[in-house]
């Protein structure tokens, strides 16, 4: 675990990802829309308030939309061996997973309408206890992984 | 074998007319008390017999209607008033069969038998709630390993065990059963107690609504003209009738706990009233723990548990088995070599954390406190030191976790320590962790400290073993150990 994996994952996350940051921002923009109607139309919203409310909405929206996408997709690194998935993930906290392939019971790939957008699918590795993914990887990409997991997985598993 | 389908025993209505009461019981009551604050007693006198005899007619139906057979290597039930079930269990894929007994299967001479299957879906488990022991014999010994079969052919002659189905162990077999006084300590000091005041302070809130008024104040004026002492005197018996209360529980729940090591597997009894036998796979063991509450740390005692997998997790048992409820910790290392012999007990050379990451600890534990001991100086400061001793509190018990804490690695198993009321020793083979996970935040990194957590299937989805705070290179030594490549 010294040394990170050296697997990225597809450039597009980035995009994927900020696209989805500017959909959730459209939520917290319906909210301060909200509270400027209440404001203007009844008058016990403080207008500091409708500021504040305004100001997060802003801010919330740089941070997930230009900010996080990049240092996430900079921190996102897998690599798969013989024995074993290696995976890396974690703006803020660095997380470093091992998960062995006897371990594995399945994969699956995912993809959402964000992803597909992009050409790109989720993995999902599950042992009997955890669930662990690698996002947007490019759907040949997580495909052939996909296989190649199953595969190596495929060896005799002692029970659970 | 028998290949007819068999009903079950006729005492199975009396549990289905029971349950049913039970779960209904809930639902039923705040509309009876609808009904006779509104002056509807008399509807209600009918149609309690009339709900009364739906019940029973409904129990016997069910009765009727519930047939199980042994097929080869199946088991099969069908069930069902209305809309059949058939529900066919193969034998290879049953994880275990316990029988168990309270009152009413005694005075018949019967048995509960319960199947659990592999996986997480409790539906696909099946139980007969009453069979005669014989049947319950049978098929318990049917639907086992072939070595059992033989065992218990042997037994069948020894006719005890028609009662008795414990006392079946061969002499030579590991065997271990719990002393009248171990019995004592732990009801004596368990956390029962704890909960049984809670229970019982429930129950108050509940009756209090019943009392009527006027009896209410007399007695509350009179308790209050007896004055302080007797006050304080007629507190602490009923503390000790509940303490007394926690003992006779732990007494009824854990009489005679056997444990009994076979080849490939550990079978536990236990149960004064209800019998109850469970039969522990090794194969399904997936990690071996000791917990010490402070007070029994305090002793010398230990608890021993097992985290099995299984998809039982009905009946909101408790996540682990518990499979000796009071040894002296010195005793342990003996024990684990008797029982669990895979196991080893491996404790002295733990690996403990940095100094460094004590304030971390620290904080943790008092983090929300802290909070409070602000908000309480600046708006209540006359009543601050409630929450600085408080705070102080559980500023011992992080420095308590801070100690505790540590692992050892010792060739395929990893013992890890840690402490969250109870300290909790944990033996881990390295082939039962699903996963392993390091995980450091920014100070982390500056001060080359990491979290390590391991995943273990256990009852419910998982348990994850979390040591926080270990220097960087310590963990990394845990994931050369879990790692099959090895980096150098």
């Amino acid at each position: 675990m010294r040394e990170q994996p050296n697997g990225k994952i597809a450039t597009d996350a980035i995009k994927a990802w900020q696209l989805s940051a500017h959909l959730y921002a459209l939520i917290s923009l319906l909210i301060t829309i909200g509270s400027i109607v209440v404001y203007s139309l009844f008058d016990f919203l403080p207008i500091w308030i409708v500021y504040t409310i305004a100001g997060l909405t802003i801010l919330e929206w740089l941070v997930t939309a230009f900010i996080i996408p990049k240092l996430r997709w900079r921190r996102w690194r897998y690599q798969v061996f013989d024995q074993e998935i290696y995976i890396q993930h974690g703006v803020l906290i660095v997380t470093r997973t091992i998960v062995p392939m006897i371990r594995v019971q399945h994969v699956d790939t995912e993809q959402g309408p964000i992803l597909k957008k992009y050409k790109l699918s989720t993995l999902k590795i599950s042992t009997a206890a955890t669930t662990h993914q690698i996002p947007a990887l490019s759907e040949e990409e997580a495909s052939d992984l996909r296989d190649q997991i199953s595969e190596l997985a495929r060896v005799e598993q002692d029970d659970v | 074998m028998m290949s007819k389908p068999k009903r079950l025993h006729p005492a199975a209505m009396i549990f289905h007319i029971i349950q049913t009461l039970k779960q209904s019981i809930l639902g039923f009551l705040p509309v009876a008390i609808a009904f006779i604050s509104n002056g509807g007693l008399f509807y209600l006198m009918i149609a309690i017999p009339i709900v009364v005899v739906l019940i029973i007619l409904f129990s016997f139906l069910s009765w009727l209607r519930f047939t199980y057979r042994l097929e080869e290597d199946q088991l099969r039930i069908e069930r069902g008033i209305f809309i059949r079930k058939k529900r066919t269990i193969s034998k290879h894929r049953i994880q275990s069969i316990d029988l168990s007994q309270n009152i009413i299967h005694r005075i018949f001479g019967l048995t509960k038998l319960e199947i659990e299957t592999a996986g997480n879906d409790s539906s696909t488990d099946a139980g007969l709630s009453a069979v005669t022991m014989a049947d319950g014999q049978m098929l318990h010994n049917e639907l086992k390993y072939k070595k059992h079969v033989s065992e218990a052919a042997s037994e069948e002659s020894s006719e005890e065990v028609k009662t008795e189905p414990e006392e079946k162990n061969e002499a030579n077999l590991p065997q271990r059963k719990i002393t009248v006084k171990a019995l004592l300590i732990t009801g004596s000091t368990s956390a029962s107690f704890g909960i049984l005041i809670g229970i019982f302070g429930f129950a108050f809130s509940q009756v209090e609504t019943f009392i009527p008024d006027r009896f209410y104040d007399e007695t509350a004026r009179w308790v209050l003209s007896l004055g302080l002492q007797i006050i304080i005197i007629l507190c602490l018996i009923v503390l000790l009738y509940l303490w007394l209360l926690s003992i006779l529980y732990s007494v009824i729940k854990d009489w005679n706990f056997t444990i009994t090591r076979y080849e490939k597997e550990l079978f536990i009894t236990r149960g004064l009233l209800e019998k109850k036998q469970t039969t522990i796979p090794l194969k399904r063991i997936q990690a071996v723990g000791i917990k010490e509450s402070p007070l029994h740390q305090l002793f010398g005692f230990i608890r021993v548990y097992v985290e099995i997998a299984s998809g039982d997790t009905k009946n909101n048992q408790e996540m682990n088995t518990i499979i000796f409820p009071l040894l002296r910790k010195k005793e342990f290392g003996a024990f684990l070599a008797t029982f669990l012999p895979e196991y080893h007990y491996s404790v002295g050379n733990l690996i403990r954390l940095p100094r460094k990451a004590l304030p971390y600890y620290l904080f943790r534990s008092i983090d929300l406190l802290l909070l409070a001991v602000i908000v309480v100086g600046i708006f209540f400061s006359p009543y601050i030191w409630i929450p600085v001793i408080l705070m102080i509190i559980t500023g011992i018990y992080g420095w308590a976790a801070f100690k505790s804490a540590g692992y050892a690695i010792d060739e395929q198993q990893i013992t890890v320590q840690t402490r969250r009321f109870s300290k909790d020793t944990v033996f881990i083979p390295q082939r039962r962790i699903q996963a392993l996970q390091r995980k450091q935040h920014i100070l982390h990194r500056k001060q080359s400290l990491a979290t390590i957590d391991m995943a273990i299937l256990n009852k419910a989805s998982g348990r994850h073993f979390v040591i926080k705070e270990l220097r960087v290179t310590d963990s990394n030594q845990i994931a050369d150990w879990y790692s099959s490549r090895k980096e150098s």
